[in-house]
């Protein structure tokens, strides 16, 4: 009781559970010998609504190997880290963490989670997966998660508005600035027409016009310390390239992030969109009560209207790097169960499991599985746009970054014109380095 | 309610009293002993739930924890000020204490004013017109401030507000798709009008209790003295209201000094930094950015502040009870 109690007073509770954890878990924690241990796993929202098929086969499959129950508990994506980091600061922790891939750097290096180098071959594909997964799970050639699936960000279009407008989808970013502006003219009286909706805080969409233009967001030097990268001529010039789009062809909110980008592009003001492959299929149908996910579909304004290209790049035939965007999953330090973890991570990673997942649009987690994922209809598009990607910085402080806001805030002061673009990066640089090198 | 008390004077002294009195004739020596008896399970309970945080928090905001020493339970380095010569140093601190008392004070003013004008009101209407504004405040006040301020985070949405709406259909007014967040003074607004709707029934309800206590014949007699009503509120009416709003006015500046839930959900839980006041800004130096000591200076900083007007609000306290 005065644990939960502790959680819900927000700062006195990092402390409470950094008083009560003393000891370190070394017990014999390998045994894959199950019977009567209950598993703890939790994971992130997504597996509940877009796939709970593929956990109901992992769950049984392990149960049927170990005699291990599993319980299942899903998390919201908001704030979710707030969360793990007060529980993995007492001894109760669940046994398997699902974590964004930018994400989980932070808790290889601090020691949240269990090294799992031995059972490396073990896990299925684990000699081809992709880098944006594994890189942030490996530590001094030690692994610590594995990769579980991936997105990549693709522009989808109003297919009857392009015809309308006599146009093709863009082949260059010439061509996209030139079709918003035709499709911006030809709509002129809709005051809610976005020609391109592009929300102020959407950091994943802007950092891929800065990795376009060949800048990025930190690197680290000779000496070990990382600086930020942002005011960077490169850099510099994709944002500015990336502010004149949001700043001319969308309308809404500017201070909005990219979380309620698909009801929004659903009502039909909006001609083009920067979203996952898997939004594809979010902006047609939609719950019919968006807070119950058990509530039925129903289909939007757009429905049959709407198809996705990899978003043209800067130079000809390439298409804009979109970010890697995905989740991985590993053992906590702490759990009492690890053999048992890594042996159900081992399942919910088979192969199997991930054509499961393909055919519910997300990207596997392995090279040799991207061309069976661009085989499925409507994963033309993003499994292309995987070819071509970006990463976020790989320090260990990274998530700090994102979860201080540190680009969406330079981000919304440049599109709501409250600074340059040069003053915006500069700010953002100098929080950056800061919050890259401190411990 | 503390409210009554002023003008129950006589019965109230009588209530004290009495078992006081019985104690003292039957056992003068338990006297002394037994309040502190009562008293020791409230104060095992706040020793439990704010004595060691509080404590522990101080500890921290001496050292350095890091997200390794939160997991792996190895103890943090002791570094003195350190954190709070970085935290006062920063110019940015400044303009979050500025913004957070000018912020209160506004909050303050407008909770109070409205407050104590919605109790002058109640005296004047009918019964069952009071009933209703009881009613309607007893909704207000019993709703959670997360449910409020998420249904006027979408009163005000860009995209799907009703407020842009029903400003759209005011001809020559165009405000499609406006954001109340880009401007920080709209923004505000919305956060105080907000707080304000919120702290409104508890005050109003207060002061109207107050208000009730106070003799009519007093009324009665400034009037036929030739006093019009401004003159009677000045100078009959606040005099015996005043150290109830005394009371809810330094209880609302610590609670406006705090607000929290209101602009961290309207703002998505990402709020900008325009929308930082110190109980948000601890927040986000501890968990948004794993800077838990330098969080943790802040709320000190931020408690020492409180404390000053804690201390006024427990003289008013006792000046009440010397009046008594």
């Amino acid at each position: 009781m005065r644990r939960r109690i502790a959680v819900a007073a927000a700062l006195a509770a990092t402390l409470l559970g950094a008083a009560a954890c003393g000891g370190k878990s070394a017990s014999s924690s390998d045994s894959l010998d199950g019977k009567g241990k209950t598993l703890k796993v939790w994971l992130m929202v997504d597996a509940q609504t877009g796939w709970p098929g593929v956990v109901d086969a992992a769950n049984a499959k392990f149960k049927a190997d170990t005699g291990a129950n599993v319980t299942i508990e899903y998390q919201q994506w908001t704030n979710h880290l707030t969360k793990l980091d007060a529980t993995l600061a007492g001894k109760d922790v669940p046994d398997v963490i699902e974590l964004g891939n930018t994400e989980a750097a932070k808790y290889v290096f601090n020691g949240g989670l269990a090294d799992i180098t031995a059972k490396k071959s073990g896990f299925d594909n684990s000699a081809n997966w992709l880098t944006g997964l594994s890189a942030p799970c490996e530590s001094d050639g030690k692994l610590y998660c594995v990769p579980y699936y991936a997105g990549a960000r693709v522009l989808i279009y109003r297919t009857d508005m392009f015809s309308a407008a006599g146009l093709q989808p863009p082949k260059t970013y010439e061509d996209l600035v030139a079709d918003a502006q035709k499709l911006k003219s030809q709509h002129a009286s809709d005051p809610k027409f976005s020609a391109f909706y592009m929300p102020g805080a959407y950091w994943y969409a802007a950092m891929s016009w800065v990795y376009g233009s060949g800048g990025q967001i930190a690197q680290k030097g000779s000496d070990g310390k990382w600086k930020g990268t942002l005011e960077d001529p490169a850099a510099e010039a994709g944002l500015q390239k990336w502010a004149d789009l949001a700043k001319q062809y969308s309308k809404g909110d500017p201070t909005k992030n990219e979380s309620d980008q698909d009801p929004v592009f659903a009502q039909g003001d909006s001609a083009m969109l920067y979203g996952n492959g898997w939004e594809l299929g979010a902006v047609q149908s939609q719950h019919k009560d968006a807070n119950d996910p058990n509530s039925p579909m129903v289909d939007t304004a757009v429905k049959g209207k709407v198809a996705a290209v990899p978003l043209p790049g800067f130079s000809d035939g390439k298409s804009l790097p979109s970010f890697l965007g995905g989740s991985i999953v590993g053992v906590a330090q702490k759990s009492k169960n690890q053999g048992l973890a890594a042996e159900w991570i081992k399942d919910f990673t088979s192969t199997s499991s991930q054509q499961a997942l393909l055919a519910k649009g997300a990207l596997p987690n392995a090279t040799n599985l991207l061309d069976a994922a661009a085989a499925v209809a409507g994963n033309e598009a993003s499994a292309t746009a995987a070819k071509s990607s970006w990463f976020t910085p790989n320090a260990p402080t990274w998530a700090d970054v994102e979860k201080g806001n540190i680009l969406q805030q330079a981000l919304v002061d440049i599109v709501t014109g409250k600074k340059s673009v040069d003053d915006a990066a500069k700010a953002a640089d100098e929080q950056i380095t800061s919050a890259l090198n401190a411990s | 309610m503390v409210s009554v008390e002023p003008s129950t004077r006589e019965p109230l002294d009588r209530r004290v009293n009495m078992p006081v009195s019985a104690l003292a004739g039957r056992r003068r020596r338990g006297r002394q002993a037994t309040p502190y008896v009562l008293a020791l399970p409230t104060l095992i309970v706040i020793a439990a739930l704010l004595a060691y945080p509080i404590v522990k928090m101080i500890m921290l905001s001496f050292q350095h924890l890091t997200q390794r020493d939160l997991f792996t339970g190895e103890s943090p380095s002791w570094i003195g000020l350190g954190n709070y010569t970085a935290v006062l140093s920063d110019s940015f601190f400044w303009t979050v204490v500025v913004r957070t008392v000018v912020v209160a004070a506004v909050c303050v003013l407008l909770s109070v004013g409205l407050g104590l004008a919605v109790a002058l009101l109640m005296r004047r209407v009918t019964p069952w017109v009071r009933i209703l504004m009881t009613v309607a405040m007893m909704l207000v006040w019993s709703m959670p401030q997360l449910v409020s301020t998420q249904v006027f985070g979408w009163l005000v949405d860009a995209d799907w507000g009703v407020l842009n709406w029903a400003l759209d259909k005011i001809p020559g007014v165009d405000y499609t798709n406006h954001s109340w967040w880009v401007n920080p003074v709209q923004g505000w607004t919305v956060i105080v009008i907000l707080v304000v709707w919120g702290a409104i029934p508890f005050i109003a309800i207060s002061l109207y209790a107050g208000l009730s206590q106070v003799p009519r014949e007093l009324v009665e007699a400034a009037v036929m003295d030739g006093a019009g009503p401004w003159a009677v509120f000045r100078s009959v009416t606040f005099p015996i209201l005043r150290p109830l709003v005394g009371i809810v006015t330094t209880l609302s500046a610590i609670w406006d000094m705090g607000i929290f839930t209101q602009i961290y959900v309207i703002r998505g839980s990402k709020p900008e930094l325009d929308y930082y006041n110190l109980a948000i800004y601890a927040y986000q130096e501890a968990f948004a950015k794993s800077q838990y000591s330098p969080g943790a200076a802040i709320s000190i900083l931020t408690v020492i502040l409180m404390l000053g007007l804690m201390a006024f609000y427990v003289r008013q306290m006792f000046r009440i009870g010397d009046a008594d």
